[in-house]
Order: structure tokens, then C-alpha cells, then sequence
């Protein structure tokens, strides 16, 4: 009774294991700016890289020209080239932003709204739901487009079907390329999301807007090697380890990754950085803490049944009633017995073969039971024949 | 046991039905269940149609030529007789000038006075050296005849003969103070003394009052209990009971007396010699104050001071009048670049003279006019405000010239456009019969290689300082596949976009988004030229609820 009951409490922990290894692998899919990685690849082999910079660090687009210009030279250094037919593919993208503070009006209404102002292919590593429009580029001949959340589009217009109308920011018009809607829930709202957002280029943020420079920069290129990325950025940017953290996204909720931050229990909270995360990685970091905490329960339920399993094996084992050297004399027998009879079946096949062409036509087959063993046995004798010609 | 096995056989019969009625339920809703987990999206043509690229900006009205009214002086404005917008004619007034000097005017008259006080400096500086003893006779009497090299070397000596009497006087005096000082400290040394031994006394005093009247206190006490036993003794006596306790209590209470009586007269002693102390020190301090010998000795002490600073100033003046006959002592060199100071003197005054005949000449009247005929465009002065040489107060806009806006655009936005391409104002409602003309292009000169300068003609009813924003682009170009920007897609793969292919199947039709990989040739704002494998007439993805990957099963949306 007592071992059943056991076993079956090992059975139930070892179910609960696998909800949660379920339950951690949904939700470590489950933030699209942390996936890059696999939309930008489906093959793998590629990694995403995020810097996120102090306010004094005093990073200047120049310099992230700079760096754009020698990623395609280290690439090839590491014999990584573009395999692809298609023209227009390109093998690595990057975005940069800021935030601030903008002021926006429409014919009917005026804000002041946060703002995030985007350079390079910002919405590739930021999907949002799109409720009306598209998304606009640091790429784009023009740099005066936005993008508003629903909240934003809501008080300057009173709708969400808003794209390609005009907002003024503050006195130069600017085309409303798109309304997204604005991620909600706790973890959204606590990460920076509680207030009414508008996307714009990094210029126009520059020009128009109240800002503390350059705070982000994101980076998905292939990876030949294992932090072949993150190695590279962090020789480039990461010179001051005050002014810049580095992160790697597509390893950042691995099991191993889950491990490490469960082992910084009590000192991850501490910070000697001045650096203003963006909500996304406000968010990505909430969700590091609830996969650790889920980490820990899956492993504690998976090693209660390991013991479990372990503990009624040995249990078993000790009272199994036979022994190893017993069952493999017992094994040794049954191979000679089996062997035994094999020769003396070959032996009586091969008298039964001479014999057989002698009586074979003499015999009638009265009996179906005789006249089967009969076929058989000729058929046998046959193969037997063959297999000796071959 | 058969018992057993009907029931074994009824729970399987249900089981069986249950579970055929589950899949009769999901094989008829299947289709439905599947579509609402399956990511919905929006779809739209691909078409033909037309892409302009057109490029926005923001600049400025300015004058095409404007003409700046401006004066050389800084004289303060009075008043202000146009504004923005006037037309004037030439010769109109447009400022009126307070009648006061101009600054540069009354500046130049300070300069001139300024010069002309340094000339007379060097002419009496030159007469000066001309004393000097050094300087032979002949070269004196050559430069100035009325001071001989005798007179002048009579002076020296009769200012040197001055200083000896007054440093020996003073040194007198500062002897006679340094007594006083000294017998000031020793009488002030005395009365310090004499303080000191007043409050020494008055606390010895107060010590022994209180020891006396402690003493007074103990010996009435040892006197009542002396009393007390007596009585008690008597009374015991009196009544023929055992005296042996009482007595013992007489004699030990007559050893207190006694010795509270000793005590007493011991504390009047002392006390009586503090009051003798004291009465001894506040009558040394009374003769003391009475004396007045510091005092007189202060008073003698400041009237010698006042004779030595009287004695110190003279001694200054003569030394003061021998270092200036001595400080003319110079060589005949130091004559001739006296001379030549005096001629410089000479010239920066003529220079400052003629400064100021100038200024009088130019000085502007009270009024500020027109020179040209033509729109007032800016007005940079107001009532009060003094005006500076070189800073235009109005500006005009001359007849017959147009206005001009300007903004900055990238080498990229700029190769978009040609000179003489038209624009058009964004809110175009707002502004009536005006027309801005692209009239140049060329490298700005804040970011010389990166930015583009584009300025604009522009006509009609618009004022300069006005604010205009318009789009201006290149010619529209057709093209047979167009698709939103919203549509197109990148990975590591290049540009694609999912169209949506429908596949018929007996339970309906299922709806498969397929990746087809394009180059985009042209963009403008909403949608995008590109080539690719299309034949035109496909439904292309814009947007999801879900993030979609080719090969998918997608549902569209209902509208």
C-alpha cells in the first residue's frame, strides 16, 4: 500500500513536471521582441543582441554608423556571406531608439505623450498588433511619419482608422502612419506601458521632442559560433561596463539562463547602473523572474520523482528473489538447449531430405494436417537447398 | 461472477457511446473549432497603380531680396511709425530719434577730452625735467627760461634741510609715548590687583558668614538639649527615682555645649577677619580710583599722539616735495622722448578732434525714412530701444520682388526631386493663390556631403516669418503589382509577402497563407511597387493576430 501510494505521488510530481516544462516553454515564446532571432531565421544559426546604454554614455548615431559599417567586414571574416537568391535579403538587421517626451496635436485635441523615437528597422524587433496602417523605417525616405497607440489615436482623433492623416509635433506636421494597440495587463503596465505612447523617428524626437540621446540599440546577425554576436557587440560598445548592459535575447530564458538567475537570488535586484530599461525589456525581465520561479518548481518536482523512481527500483531490486549470475546461467542454458535442438532438426531435415524423394510421390495426402507438414517440410528442405548452393 | 461480467459489459457499452457521441459532436463543429484557433487576417488586392514618392518639409517666408534700413549711431527710438505689412514710399518716415547726442558722439567728445588732458600732462611733465640737475644749465635755460639750474638745486636742499628737525621731533615724541605706555601697564597692572583682591575678600566673606551662622545654629541646639537633660535631671530628682541615666545625659549633652560654643567663637574669629580683609581691599581699590593715574596718564598719551601725527604729516609733505623735485631728475635722453610723447599727445588729439567734426557732420537728424519704396517686412526696434551701429531697425520688402523658404532635406530626399518641380502646402485650404516652386538645390553648408538645401519660390498672400509646410515629389509612376506597405515583409531571406491560397476540401475550404519573395521598386507613404511572382490579382496578408508563417492555415476576416 505504502509503495503505491509512493509511486503514485511520484507519477502525479512527475506530471506536474511536464505541465510546467510546457507551461515555461509557451511563455518563453511568448514576447515578440525577444524572438527575433527565429523570425528573422527559420534555420537558425542566427543570434539577437541588445545594448541598452546609460543616460551619460553619449552614444551618437555617427557611431553607430561606424559600427554598422564594420559588422559586414567581420562577417566576412568569419566566412559568413549571403546565400540567399533573393536581391533584397540582407544578412543582418539592426534598430536603435531613445525616449522622450513629445508634444502632438491634431485639428482637435493636443498631447503630450511619451515617445520613442526609432531608428533602423525598430518594428522588425517590435511587432505590435497593427489596428490600422503600417509600420514605418529609419530606412525611409521620409522621416516624418508616427505611429500611435490606441490611447494616442483615440484622444487626438476619436478613432483608430487614422493612418495617413496629420498631426502636428510641435508645429511641424508629421503623417500618422499607423495605430497599434498598446500591450495591457500588469506586467505591461508596470514595465512603462501605463501612459499614452507615440513612435516616431529618431530625428524627429532630436529635433522636436525632449530626449536623453541614444538608449537602445538592437542587432539580430548570424551567429557561426556560439556568442560569436554578443562577443562582438560587446567589444564595440561594451568598453565601460558602467555605461552599457548587454544582452543576449535568443539564449535569455534557456534552462541554463533560468539556472544562473535562479543562483543570483537576492543580488539580480541590486543595481550600481544608471540605465533606464525600455518597457520591452522591463518586460522580458519580468518574465526572467517568473521563469526562474517556474524553473525551480519544475526542477523540485522533477527530482521528487527522480527519487521516487530511484527509491522503488532499489526497493525492487533488493527484493527481486533471483540473482544476476543465476539468470545468466539460466540464459546460458536455454542458448545450448535452443542450439541442441536446432542441430537435431537440421539433422533430421537431412534424412527426411533423402528420404523424402523416394516416398514423396508413392504418398497421398489423405489429411490436410499431413499433407501441410508434408509441404511444409519439402518447402523447408528446399530453401535448405538453396541456402546451401548459395 | 456472472454478475460481475454483465456490469463489466454495461460500463464498456457506455463508455463506447460517450465516446461516439464526442466525435459525432467534434466531426460536426470541426471546422468551426479549427477556425477560431486559427490566426485571423486582413487582406487586401494586389493591384496595379501609381507610387509617388513625395518629400515634406518645413520652412520659413523669407524676402527674396529684402533691403535693411539701418543708422551708424546708437541713438534711443522715440517712436516706431510703421509696422509689419505697411507699404511705404521712398522718403516715408519710419522712426522717429530722441534729440540727444548719439553715444558714439559723446564718446568721441570724452576721447577728445581724454587726449587733450594727457597733452597738458606731457607739456607740464617736460617743463618739469627741464629742473633737473643733471641736465646741463644751458640745456635748461635752452627749454625754459624761467627756472635757472641754481634755483632749482636751491630747492632740493632747502626741502632736505625741512626733513631733519621734523625726524628728530618725531622720534621724540614716539620716545615720550613708549614711557606712558610702560607706566600705563604698570598702573593698570595695580588696579588689576586691586580687583582681584576686592572679589578674593568678598568671597572670604560670604565663606565665613555662613560657617558663623552654621556655628550660631549648633551651639542654640546643644544649648536646648543641655537645658532639656537639666530639667529632666531635676525632675528625677525631684521624685526620688534613679538619677544614674539623666546625669549621664547632662554630661554628654554639657560636652556638646561645650564644644558648640567652641566652635562658635572659632567662626567669629574667622569671620571677623574676613571683615577686616575686605574693608582693607575696597579701601585700597577706593585710593586706587581715586589716584587717576592711569587716566591722566591716557589723556597725556593721546596728546602726544596727536602732536606725532601732526609731526608725521608734515615730515610726509617734505619728503613727498623732495621725492618730487628729486623724481625730475632726468637725463637730456628722457627730455627728447618727453618731446616725442608730446607729440603723439598732439596727433591722438587732432585724430579725436576730427573724429568728433565727423560724427557732427554725419549725425543723424531726428527722423529714420525710407530709402526705397517697398513692404514693411520686420520692425526690430520698439519705442525705447537704443539702436546699434550695423543691426538693420526695419526692413522692406522692395516692389516687384518675391518671397523665398528654404528647408533642409538628405542627398537621398533631394535626389528625388528636379529644380522647378511645384509643391503643394499641406492644408492647402488655408492659404488662397499661393504657389511655391523649387528654384534650387544645393549642399548645405551645416552638414556639407549628408544634407541637401532646398529653397522655394514662393508667390501669392503670404507674409515673410510665416510658417509653411509643404510636399513636393517627383512625377507618379504606374506599376502592375502594388501592395501596401503593411504587406511587406523581411527575414533573413530578403522581402516577402504571404498571399492567402485557398484549397477546397470536403469539409469546406481551408485558407493557406503561401511566402512569395519580392524586391520593392518604388514606395511612397501607404504602398509599395514590387516584382516578384505574382500575377496580380492575389489577396495579400497586411495584418494578423497572430504572428503568421508561410504554409500556415490562416481564417480571413469576416468583414
Amino acid at each position: 500500500m505504502k509503495k503505491r501510494i509512493l509511486g503514485i505521488c511520484g507519477g502525479i510530481s512527475f506530471g506536474i513536471f511536464l505541465i510546467i516544462m510546457f507551461v515555461i516553454r509557451g511563455l518563453g515564446n511568448d514576447l515578440p521582441s525577444q524572438e527575433m532571432a527565429k523570425r528573422w531565421s527559420k534555420e537558425g544559426g542566427t543570434a539577437q543582441v541588445s545594448c541598452f546604454f546609460s543616460v551619460n554614455s553619449g552614444i551618437t548615431q555617427e557611431q553607430l554608423q561606424e559600427f554598422e559599417h564594420s559588422v559586414d567586414g567581420k562577417l566576412a571574416e568569419a566566412s559568413v556571406t549571403l546565400e540567399s537568391e533573393n536581391p533584397s535579403a540582407r544578412l543582418w538587421v539592426d534598430a536603435y531608439s531613445a525616449e522622450g517626451t513629445l508634444s502632438v496635436s491634431s485639428d482637435r485635441a493636443s498631447i503630450q505623450a511619451d515617445a520613442i523615437g526609432i531608428g533602423g528597422d525598430f518594428f522588425l524587433f517590435h511587432p505590435m498588433t497593427l489596428l490600422s496602417g503600417s509600420y514605418f523605417s529609419g530606412n525611409d525616405l521620409m522621416q516624418d511619419y508616427c505611429l500611435l497607440d490606441k490611447d494616442a489615436a483615440w484622444q487626438l482623433f476619436g478613432s483608430s482608422d487614422v493612418a495617413g492623416m496629420m498631426v502636428s509635433i510641435n508645429g511641424i506636421p508629421h503623417m500618422v502612419s499607423g495605430v497599434v494597440e498598446r500591450p495591457e495587463g500588469r506586467l505591461a503596465e508596470n514595465a512603462g506601458l501605463d501612459k499614452t505612447m507615440v513612435y516616431v523617428s529618431y530625428q524627429t524626437l532630436q529635433e522636436l521632442g525632449e530626449h536623453s540621446g541614444i538608449n537602445h540599440y538592437e542587432i539580430v546577425m548570424p551567429d557561426p559560433v556560439t556568442g560569436f554576436a554578443v562577443n562582438m557587440i560587446r567589444e564595440s560598445f561594451g568598453t565601460d561596463p558602467q555605461e552599457v548592459e548587454i544582452v543576449e535575447n535568443t539564449s535569455r530564458y534557456s534552462l541554463v539562463s533560468r539556472v544562473k538567475i535562479l543562483m543570483q537570488f537576492g543580488i539580480r535586484s541590486m543595481n550600481g547602473k544608471a540605465i533606464i530599461y525600455p518597457y520591452w525589456e522591463n518586460m522580458a525581465r519580468g518574465y526572467e523572474d517568473i521563469l526562474a520561479l517556474l524553473t525551480f518548481f519544475e526542477l523540485f518536482f522533477l527530482l521528487f520523482a527522480l527519487a521516487v523512481a530511484l527509491g522503488l527500483f532499489i526497493r525492487w531490486w533488493r527484493h527481486k528473489g533471483w540473482t544476476v549470475g543465476g539468470k545468466i546461467k539460466a540464459l546460458g542454458g536455454w542458448i545450448q538447449l535452443r542450439m541442441d535442438r536446432l542441430r537435431a532438426g537440421r539433422r533430421e531435415k537431412k534424412s527426411e531430405g533423402f528420404q523424402g524423394k523416394k516416398t514423396i510421390k508413392a504418398t497421398k495426402p489423405i489429411k490436410g494436417k499431413t499433407y501441410k507438414s508434408k509441404t511444409h517440410k519439402s518447402k523447408k528442405s528446399l530453401d535448405h537447398r538453396q541456402e546451401e548452393e548459395i | 461472477m456472472k454478475e460481475k461480467g454483465n456490469k463489466r459489459r454495461e460500463w464498456v457499452k457506455t463508455a463506447a457511446i460517450i465516446f461516439l457521441a464526442v466525435m459525432l459532436v467534434l466531426t460536426f463543429f470541426s471546422n468551426t473549432i479549427m477556425n477560431y484557433s486559427l490566426p485571423e487576417v486582413a487582406t487586401q488586392y494586389v493591384m496595379s497603380d501609381t507610387i509617388t514618392a513625395r518629400i515634406r518639409g518645413t520652412g520659413t517666408v523669407e524676402s527674396g531680396d529684402p533691403y535693411n534700413v539701418e543708422i551708424k549711431e546708437s541713438r534711443k527710438v522715440a517712436s516706431v511709425a510703421v509696422k509689419v505689412g505697411d507699404e511705404v514710399q521712398k522718403g516715408d518716415v519710419l522712426l522717429y530719434l530722441d534729440g540727444m547726442e548719439s553715444d558714439e558722439l559723446k564718446a568721441a567728445q570724452d576721447a577728445l577730452e581724454e587726449k587733450e588732458k594727457l597733452l597738458q600732462d606731457a607739456r607740464d611733465q617736460y617743463n618739469a625735467a627741464l629742473l633737473n640737475p643733471d641736465i646741463s644749465a644751458e640745456d635748461i635755460q635752452a627749454a625754459n627760461g624761467n627756472i635757472s639750474a641754481a634755483a632749482y638745486r636751491q630747492q632740493i636742499t632747502a626741502a632736505q634741510k625741512n626733513i631733519q628737525p621734523l625726524e628728530d621731533q618725531k622720534k621724540e615724541l614716539e620716545k615720550q609715548i613708549a614711557d606712558i605706555d610702560a607706566q600705563l601697564t604698570y598702573e593698570t597692572d595695580l588696579d588689576a590687583a586691586a580687583g582681584t583682591s576686592v572679589t578674593a575678600a568678598e568671597s572670604q566673606l560670604e565663606t565665613t558668614r555662613s560657617a558663623l551662622e552654621g556655628a550660631n545654629a549648633a551651639f542654640q541646639a546643644a544649648k536646648a538639649n543641655l537645658d532639656a537633660a537639666n530639667r529632666e535631671l531635676q525632675q528625677q530628682t525631684v521624685s526620688g527615682n534613679d538619677t544614674g541615666a539623666a546625669k549621664e545625659k547632662v554630661a554628654a549633652c554639657q560636652a556638646a555645649y561645650t564644644a558648640a560654643e567652641a566652635n562658635q567663637n572659632s567662626a567669629q574669629t574667622a569671620y571677623n577677619n574676613a571683615v577686616n580683609t575686605y574693608n582693607s581691599a575696597v579701601a585700597n581699590q577706593k585710593a586706587r580710583e581715586g589716584s587717576q593715574t592711569s587716566s591722566n596718564l591716557s589723556k597725556q598719551k593721546a596728546l602726544l599722539q596727536v602732536e606725532l601725527y601732526s609731526v608725521q604729516k608734515n615730515l610726509d609733505d617734505a619728503t613727498k616735495a623732495l621725492e618730487e623735485l628729486v623724481s625730475l631728475v632726468t637725463d637730456k635722453q628722457s627730455l627728447d622722448v618727453l618731446q616725442m610723447q608730446i607729440a603723439l599727445a598732439q596727433r591722438d588729439v587732432d585724430e579725436a578732434r576730427e573724429e568728433v567734426d565727423t560724427l557732427l557732420e554725419k549725425a543723424q537728424g531726428t527722423t529714420v525714412t525710407a530709402d526705397i519704396s517697398g513692404t514693411v517686412t520686420a520692425v526690430n526696434v520698439t519705442a525705447g530701444n537704443t539702436t546699434s551701429p550695423g543691426n538693420p531697425l526695419v526692413v522692406l520688402q522692395p516692389e516687384g520682388k518675391g518671397y523665398t523658404m528654404s528647408f533642409t532635406v538628405t542627398n537621398d530626399q533631394a535626389r528625388k526631386l528636379a529644380v522647378g518641380d511645384r509643391a503643394d502646402l499641406v492644408n492647402a485650404w488655408r492659404y488662397d493663390d499661393v504657389e511655391v516652386t523649387l528654384a534650387s538645390k544645393r549642399p548645405d553648408p551645416n552638414s556639407p556631403g549628408q544634407n541637401t538645401l532646398l529653397t522655394f519660390d514662393v508667390t501669392g498672400l503670404v507674409t515673410p516669418g510665416q510658417s509653411l509646410s509643404i510636399t513636393v515629389g517627383q512625377q507618379s509612376g504606374n506599376y502592375d503589382l502594388v501592395v501596401p506597405n503593411s504587406a511587406i515583409r523581411e527575414d533573413s531571406n530578403g522581402k516577402f509577402i504571404l498571399i492567402v491560397e485557398s484549397r477546397s476540401t470536403p469539409i469546406g475550404t481551408r485558407y493557406i497563407a503561401t511566402r512569395v519573395d519580392v524586391q520593392v521598386l518604388a514606395s511612397d507613404d501607404t504602398k509599395s511597387a514590387v516584382s516578384g511572382g505574382l500575377y496580380g490579382y492575389e489577396y495579400v496578408i497586411t495584418t494578423a493576430t497572430k504572428p503568421v508563417d508561410a504554409g500556415q492555415q490562416v481564417r480571413l476576416t469576416n468583414n
